[in-house]
């Protein structure tokens, strides 16, 4: 036992007394006990001893001529620094003032006249232990400090890292706002911001159960699922099931992530909303009155594929709008006698922000005004997305990989979808990214998913499924077009949907010409293009947006046929002009 | 927090009751009160009725009981539940995972 | 004066023990120290250095007590106390009873060495 082997060791002890009868009686009794002692007069001579002789343990006349003991204890504890080195005052002294003088000076107990043998040698083997306990705890204490500060330096490394990986994307678009901690990632919280390239904005705010290294790893491929599949134009629904699948994959069973996907379309209006496993969400129409996002799935990478679930709820909204979302850290924020902020608070917090404010504030100040504290938690992620005109977006930088490599000049294809593939499949992101091979489109991205995104969509929507864009048109009607949407794809049969795309490069720049045929019955598009309304047919803004793109477009056949050319140029000053 | 065991009378059903909050800190007694049991459980129940709180980590704790358990196969069922409970497990959609009373 | 005994038996002996061979070296170093110590009070006293005396006969009670002379010890006491309140003419008559009281001492110890 360590105990055993401490009593047992020889000490070096310093005595320090005037009175030389009684300084032989001391060091006589502890050198009987096995320990090597140096012996002094005053309290000069004991501060060099200390010097000197280095003792582990001090005993200290409190007064003696030249310094007295208490002066002598400061100097020997200010000289032994961190280490302890018990002083144990020797004294005659009964009056308690005297006493507690002692301790202040940095004694650590008295030892009193007469000496006894026993008491000394019980004394000084606790003081050792003391000692020894002390020096155990301080060089654990260097060993955990030296721990924590390499787990922080990796921490900063790791965390450079996962910036480059889970950067934040467009989180500084001017209508986006947002709270989260620099080192959010290590308390399990996400938030990322991806343009599409249609023009929209795709989000993505979660919080992984657990802390630390193993949350960040989780974030991960989180965020490159999240950027990447983006970028190339996948829709919610792709990527939620790729990151879901991935997690549950790579994750422990008991590791997941609560998640919400916003998904917002300014062009068109449209919002999509999958909510799993994170508090209820609001949308705030025009500041005025309130809808909640709740949840309604299963958290990410809970379950297998079979079992995920990516339906999407859907809102029509305009200018004015504001999604908030914010991890459980909100409700969750506690206050002084222990209760919680909750969802209740923070949806009054939202309903009444005054017009003339933002809502995040609103939300964090009345947090703040709640847990009565200065500074926010760690795990408290909160974010705002406004409703803007598509212009106050559109010079979001797409991160697409650009490849100095020449690519396909002149080419074509042609591509079908047919059947049940229809339902299940977005055939968007391979279209784009044939195009996207093309190094002079590879600017024109978004321009290019647009027009391929409007066809699909008028062939798809219209065309083979039949439904009326005027639903559209109301909130009603809205939610019912989409739940129509569904139940139409489910019995699709073998309609199909043909893509031919043509490429070729000239001189000053190149023409994509896309050709997209539905099996649907098509319309009148005489009087489309009169621009009266339709009552089968393109979405009014879906028209012009194709009309405002490409060089031209005309109807085929019974209207079930599209051909769109878009012109492009070399110069990419002139990218601005080059529509028609 | 405490955690208790107990066995219905035929010895099927694994009772596991939890105290005060549920979270991180049980991690260790909530998996010695399922892992250690022998064969004979076909069924588990987690009683709720003197749980306070609940936090993401006792929600994958769950998890891992129900994988334990034999995942989609597996019978879990969640009793006595507070509403602050509830609505943890009902944000989470857990109804989909286990049977909650 | 006060009724405690002039010599602890019980703690000397127990001394003897400690010190085995050296118990010797410290009687004789008691009785030169107090000696000492008797001639500091003296001067201090001349010098009505009520401080001085008072420290002396603090560390002189010290020695007293380890050294087992309990009767000293406590006249000492009463000196330390008499210099702390500077009862100058208490001091003194305590110091003519410490002389004596040491000398009894002194011929006990003697004695003690002896055997």
């Amino acid at each position: 036992m360590d105990e055993v082997q401490t009593d047992a060791q020889a000490l070096r002890i310093l005595i320090a007394d005037d009175s030389e009868s009684d300084r032989l009686i001391l060091s006589t009794m502890v050198r009987r006990q096995g320990h090597d002692v140096m012996t002094a007069a005053d309290g000069i001579e004991a501060v060099e001893g200390f010097r000197r002789f280095q003792p582990q343990i001090v005993l200290l006349d409190v007064m003696m001529p030249r310094m007295d003991g208490m002066d002598a204890a400061r100097h020997i504890k200010a000289l032994a620094g961190e280490s302890l080195v018990p002083v144990i005052f020797l004294t005659s002294l009964s009056d308690a003032d005297a006493l507690a003088r002692c301790l202040e000076a940095g004694g650590d107990d008295f030892l009193s006249k007469p000496y006894n043998r026993i008491i000394i040698e019980a004394k000084i083997n606790a003081f050792n232990r003391m000692r020894v306990m002390h020096r155990t705890l301080s060089q654990q204490r260097d060993v955990i400090r030296a721990h924590n500060q390499r787990l922080v330096n990796e921490q900063n490394i790791a965390k450079r890292v996962f910036d480059n990986v889970a950067h934040t994307g467009c989180l500084d678009a001017p209508n986006i706002r947002y709270h989260a901690s620099p080192m959010s990632v290590f308390n399990g919280d996400i938030l990322y911001a991806c343009p599409r390239p249609s023009g929209g904005m795709n989000i993505l705010i979660g919080d992984f159960t657990g802390h630390g290294l193993p949350a960040a790893i989780g974030a991960m491929p989180v965020a490159e699922i999240f950027y990447g599949m983006t970028s190339k134009g996948f829709l919610s629904g792709d990527i939620l099931r790729e990151i879901n699948q991935k997690l549950w994959r790579i994750m422990p069973k008991d590791m997941f992530c609560c998640a919400a996907f916003i998904e917002l379309d300014f062009h068109l209006g449209n919002l999509s909303i999958w909510n799993g496993g994170l508090p209820c969400g609001f949308l705030l129409r025009r500041g005025a009155t309130v809808e909640r996002l709740t949840s309604a799935h299963l958290p990410l990478g809970v379950v297998a594929a079979e079992r995920f679930s990516v339906d999407v709820a859907r809102y029509k909204v305009e200018e004015g709008d504001t999604v908030l979302f914010a991890t459980d850290g909100v409700p969750e924020a506690m206050n002084a006698e222990g209760e919680m902020f909750g969802e209740t608070r923070l949806e009054a917090a939202v309903a009444g922000t005054p017009d003339d404010q933002s809502v995040l504030d609103a939300v964090l100040r009345a947090v703040a005004r709640f847990t009565g504290a200065e500074e926010y938690s760690d795990d408290l992620t909160l974010l705002t997305v406004d409703v803007v005109p598509p212009a106050d977006v559109e010079e979001l930088p797409l991160r697409v990989t650009q490849s100095a490599l020449s690519g396909p000049a002149t080419w074509s294809c042609e591509y079908e979808v047919t059947g049940e593939t229809l339902a299940q499949f977005n055939p968007l992101p391979l279209l784009l990214h044939i195009c996207m091979e093309v190094p002079g489109l590879r600017r024109r991205g978004g321009e290019v998913y647009t027009v391929l995104a409007e066809l699909y969509t008028n062939a798809l929507e219209h065309g083979v499924l039949g439904l009326p864009s005027v639903w559209k048109n109301s909130p009603e009607g809205f939610g019912q077009y989409y739940a129509e949407r569904e139940r139409r794809l489910r019995t699709v049969g073998d309609h199909a949907v043909l893509f031919r795309l043509e490429h070729k490069t000239g001189r000053k720049g190149g023409e994509l010409r896309v050709v997209c045929r539905d099996s649907g019955v098509g319309f009148n598009y005489t009087e489309q293009t009169q621009r009266t309304v339709p009552e089968a047919g393109y979405a009014g803004r879906g028209l012009a947006l194709l009309r405002q793109l490409c060089d031209s477009l005309t109807h085929h056949g019974t209207g079930n046929e599209v051909e769109a050319v878009y012109r492009w140029t070399f110069d990419p000053d002139e990218s601005e002009q080059h529509t028609g | 927090m405490a955690i208790h065991t107990r066995r219905s009378e035929d010895g099927r059903t694994l009772i596991i009751s939890i105290d005060g909050r549920f979270d991180f800190s049980s991690h260790q007694s909530f998996r010695d009160a399922y892992e250690h049991d022998d064969q004979d459980v076909s069924d588990y129940v987690i009683d709720m009725s003197e749980t306070t709180y609940l936090d993401s980590s006792a929600l994958g704790m769950l998890l891992l009981l129900r994988d334990y358990a034999g995942g989609d196969a597996g019978r879990v069922r969640i009793e006595n539940c507070n509403s602050d409970v509830r609505r943890i497990l009902s944000i989470s959609n857990f109804e989909q995972l286990f049977s909650i009373k | 004066m006060n009724d405690k005994p002039h010599l602890d038996d019980d703690a000397l002996a127990e001394l003897q023990e400690v010190m085995e061979g050296e118990f010797d070296v410290l009687i004789r170093t008691y009785l030169s120290d107090s000696s000492e110590r008797l001639n500091a009070l003296r001067s201090a006293l001349s010098d009505r250095d009520a401080d001085a005396f008072t420290r002396s006969a603090h560390s002189f009670k010290g020695s007293c007590i380890n050294i087992g002379a309990p009767r000293l010890g406590a006249l000492c006491a009463d000196a330390e106390l008499a210099g702390k309140e500077e009862r100058i003419d208490d001091a003194r008559h305590v110091l003519d009873d410490m002389q004596s009281e040491f000398a009894i001492v002194r011929e006990l110890l003697e004695h003690t060495l002896m055997r």
